[in-house]
C-alpha cells in the first residue's frame, strides 16, 4: 500500500521516514556530546548582530520584497518582460484566448490529427 | 445543514466509486423508463440526457466532495460576520452541483449547461465580499472569461450537432469521422477548457479571481478548474481519443503545459500577496497535470511507448491532481486563516505570526513540503511518477517540471518567512488562532495530505490507475452507451 511501483525503482514513504529517524537519532547523538557550558536565560542567548544594538523586531525583520534581491535582479529582463503581458486588462485576456485558438487550429490544420 | 448535506453526499460518492471500482461504469438516464436504457425503443442513438459515471469521473467527483465538505466547514466561522448567509450558501450548493454536472456528465450540450452553473456562481462567490475591493472586479474577470469559454464550448457543441445530430459523447465518439469541422471543434473546446483551468498564455484571470475570493470560495474554483481539466481529458481521449492521431494534440497540451509550469513558478516566486503568490502556484501545479496527460495523448497510438511510461505519466498527473486539490486547498486556507487575523494578504506587512497562529503554521508547513515536492509528501510521489515518465519521453522537459519544483520550495520558503518566521510584531500582538471550525477545515485537508503521503501506492493503484485506464479504454465508455449501459 505504502510502495509506488515505479520504472526505475520502488519509492517507499515508510523507509524513507525510517531513514529519517536514524538519522534524526544520529544528529541528536552528536548534538549531546557538544557544548555543555550554555547557560539558558542570559546574555548567550540575545540575538548578536556584530556587537551592535540589537533593532526593533519591526525593523529587524527583513520583508517579503527584499527576499531574492539577487535573483529578481539578474531575472530583471524576464521580468519586465513578463509584467508587460500581464496588464490586468480583460480584453487583453480574451485576445490571448483568440490568438492560442489561431495558432492551435493552424498548427493542427498543417500537421493535421488524422 | 450545508455540511450535513454535503458530509452524505461524500458518503454517496464514496458509495457510487466502490461500486464503480468493483462492477465498472455506471450509466443514468434521465426521464428514462429503466436508468440503464441509453437508446430508446425505435431509435439508432441515445436522446435523452445521459450521465455516465466511469473510474476517472468519479475520481473528480471523490475531489469535488472532499474539497467542498472542507470548504463549508472553514466557511461557518471564515463568512460568520457576512450578511446574506443564505445566499452564500445556496450559490456555495450551486456550485458544487454545477461541478459534479460536469463531472458524471455524459451529454455534451449538459456539460455546457454545468459549466455555465458552475461558472456563475463562482462569480458570484468571487464577488460575494462586496465590502472588500477588487472582489467585484475579481468576480466581473471570472465571469466574462468563463462566459467566453462556455460560448466557444457550445459552438464547438454545435459544430458536432449539425454534423451528426447527437449530443452524447459515447455516441458522438462512436460515430467520429474526423472532419475538418471536428478538427475546428477540438480546438475550440481544447483552448476553451485551458482557458477555464488557466493555461499559460491564458492564466491572466486567475490571479485575480483567486485571490479576492473568500479562501473557502477560492479552493472551490480550483476544483471547479479541475472539472474543466476533466473535461479536456474526456475530449481529447473519449471524443476523440485514438481514431485520431493524437500527437500534435499531444505537443499542444505539453507545451502549455511546460509554459504554464515555468510561467506560473517564476511569476509566484515574485509577488508578495500571499493569495496571488498561491494563485500563480495554482497555474503553475496545472501545469505538471497537463505534462502527464499530455505526454499520455502525445504516445495514445503507440503501444509500447504508453505502456512504458505513457500510462504512468497519466498516473502521475491524476495523481497529482488530487493531491494539488488537497495541498492547494490546505495552503488557500492558511492564507485564508492568516488574512482573518491580520486583514491583509500583503507579505510585507506579515512577520512572526507563527507565534500567535500554531495550528496554521503547522497545516502552512505540511501544505508547503507537499507542493514543493519534498520526500516522503504525496507531491513528490506525484511528481516523482511524472519525472521518470515523462524524462523517458523527453528528458528535457522532466527537467523544466525538476526547476519549477525548486522555485515551488523557494517561493513558499519566502512566503513562510515573511508570514510567520521572525520575532512577534508589534502590530499583531493581539492576534490569536482562527476559531475551531477554520481549524477542522484545514485539518480535513491536511489528513489527506498525511494519508496519501504515506500510502501512494494505495492511492495510485486504487484511484489513479483505473481513472488513466478509464481515459484510454474509449470503447468501453462508447460500449457504456451503444451497448445498453452497464
Amino acid at each position: 500500500m505504502s510502495i509506488l511501483g515505479l520504472g526505475y525503482s520502488p519509492w517507499s514513504p515508510i523507509f524513507w521516514l525510517l531513514a529519517f529517524v536514524v538519522v534524526t537519532i544520529m544528529a541528536y547523538f552528536f548534538r549531546r556530546r557538544g557544548q555543555k557550558k550554555y547557560k539558558k536565560d542570559t546574555a548567550q542567548t540575545k540575538v548578536f548582530l556584530c556587537g551592535e544594538e540589537v533593532p526593533e523586531a519591526k525593523q529587524r525583520h527583513i520583508r517579503a520584497h527584499n527576499v531574492y534581491w539577487g535573483f529578481f535582479e539578474t531575472m530583471k529582463e524576464y521580468y519586465e518582460a513578463n509584467m508587460k503581458t500581464h496588464t490586468g486588462i480583460i480584453n487583453d485576456y480574451i485576445i490571448w484566448f483568440l490568438v492560442l485558438i489561431a495558432i492551435s487550429a493552424i498548427i493542427l490544420f498543417i500537421v493535421g490529427i488524422v | 445543514m450545508v455540511v450535513a448535506s454535503l458530509a452524505f453526499v461524500e458518503f454517496l460518492v464514496i458509495i457510487l466509486a466502490r461500486d464503480i471500482y468493483l462492477n465498472g461504469l455506471h450509466i443514468y438516464t434521465l426521464g428514462a423508463s429503466s436508468p440503464n436504457l441509453a437508446i430508446p425503443e425505435h431509435y439508432m442513438v441515445p436522446v435523452r440526457i445521459i450521465l455516465e459515471v466511469d473510474a476517472m469521473s468519479i475520481f473528480m467527483a471523490i475531489i469535488t466532495a472532499t474539497v467542498s465538505l472542507a470548504a463549508a466547514i472553514y466557511s461557518l466561522a471564515f463568512m460568520k460576520e457576512e450578511t446574506g448567509q443564505s445566499r452564500f450558501y445556496t450559490l456555495l450548493l450551486l456550485l458544487v452541483a454545477g461541478m459534479f454536472g460536469m463531472e458524471l456528465t455524459g451529454d455534451l450540450f449538459n456539460l455546457f449547461v454545468f459549466l455555465e452553473i458552475a461558472s456563475i456562481a463562482g462569480a458570484a462567490l468571487t464577488a460575494f465580499r462586496t465590502r472588500l475591493a477588487d472582489t467585484a472586479e475579481g468576480g466581473f474577470k471570472y465571469i466574462v472569461v468563463s462566459s467566453v469559454a462556455a460560448l466557444m464550448v457550445l459552438f464547438a457543441t454545435g459544430i458536432l450537432y449539425a454534423q451528426y445530430n447527437l449530443l452524447n459523447m459515447g455516441a458522438l465518439a462512436h460515430v467520429m469521422q474526423y472532419t475538418m469541422l471536428d478538427k475546428m471543434a477540438l480546438v475550440l473546446l481544447v483552448i476553451a477548457f485551458m482557458m477555464k483551468l488557466a493555461g499559460v498564455p491564458l492564466h491572466m484571470w486567475c490571479p485575480d479571481t483567486y485571490s479576492v475570493a473568500p479562501a473557502s470560495i477560492t479552493i472551490m474554483l480550483i476544483v471547479a478548474s479541475y472539472a474543466c481539466l476533466y473535461a479536456l481529458f474526456r475530449t481529447c481521449f473519449t471524443l476523440y481519443g485514438v481514431g485520431a492521431d493524437m500527437v500534435t494534440v499531444g505537443w499542444i497540451v505539453i507545451v502549455i503545459g511546460i509554459l504554464t509550469m515555468f510561467v506560473g513558478v517564476t511569476m509566484a516566486v515574485f509577488q508578495t500577496d500571499i493569495k496571488r503568490l498561491m494563485a500563480y502556484h495554482c497555474i503553475s501545479q496545472t501545469g505538471y497535470m497537463l505534462l502527464g496527460i499530455g505526454v499520455g495523448l502525445a504516445v495514445l497510438n503507440r503501444p509500447e511507448a504508453l505502456n512504458t511510461y505513457g500510462i504512468a505519466a497519466m498516473d502521475g498527473g491524476i495523481f497529482h491532481i488530487i493531491n494539488n486539490a488537497l495541498y492547494k486547498g490546505l495552503l488557500f486556507l492558511t492564507a485564508g486563516a492568516l488574512f482573518h487575523r491580520t486583514s491583509t494578504r500583503d507579505l510585507n506587512k506579515m512577520g512572526g505570526l507563527a507565534h500567535k497562529m500554531k495550528w496554521t503554521t503547522v497545516f502552512y508547513i505540511i501544505g508547503a513540503l507537499s507542493i514543493s515536492g519534498i520526500p516522503p509528501s504525496n507531491g513528490f510521489a506525484s511528481k516523482l511518477l511524472i519525472y521518470e515518465s515523462v524524462y523517458r519521453f523527453n528528458p528535457i522537459l522532466a527537467i523544466v517540471a525538476m526547476i519549477t519544483s525548486i522555485l515551488t520550495l523557494a517561493s513558499f520558503t519566502k512566503a513562510f518567512y515573511s508570514a510567520f518566521m521572525g520575532a512577534e510584531l508589534p502590530e499583531y500582538q493581539e492576534v490569536k488562532e482562527v476559531p475551531k471550525t477554520m481549524i477542522a477545515g484545514m485539518a480535513i485537508l491536511a489528513a489527506g495530505i498525511i494519508f496519501f503521503s504515506l500510502f501512494p501506492g494505495l492511492v495510485v493503484d486504487h484511484l489513479a490507475h483505473p481513472a488513466a485506464a478509464a481515459l484510454i479504454s474509449r470503447e468501453a465508455y462508447i460500449n457504456g452507451i451503444m451497448g445498453g449501459g452497464g
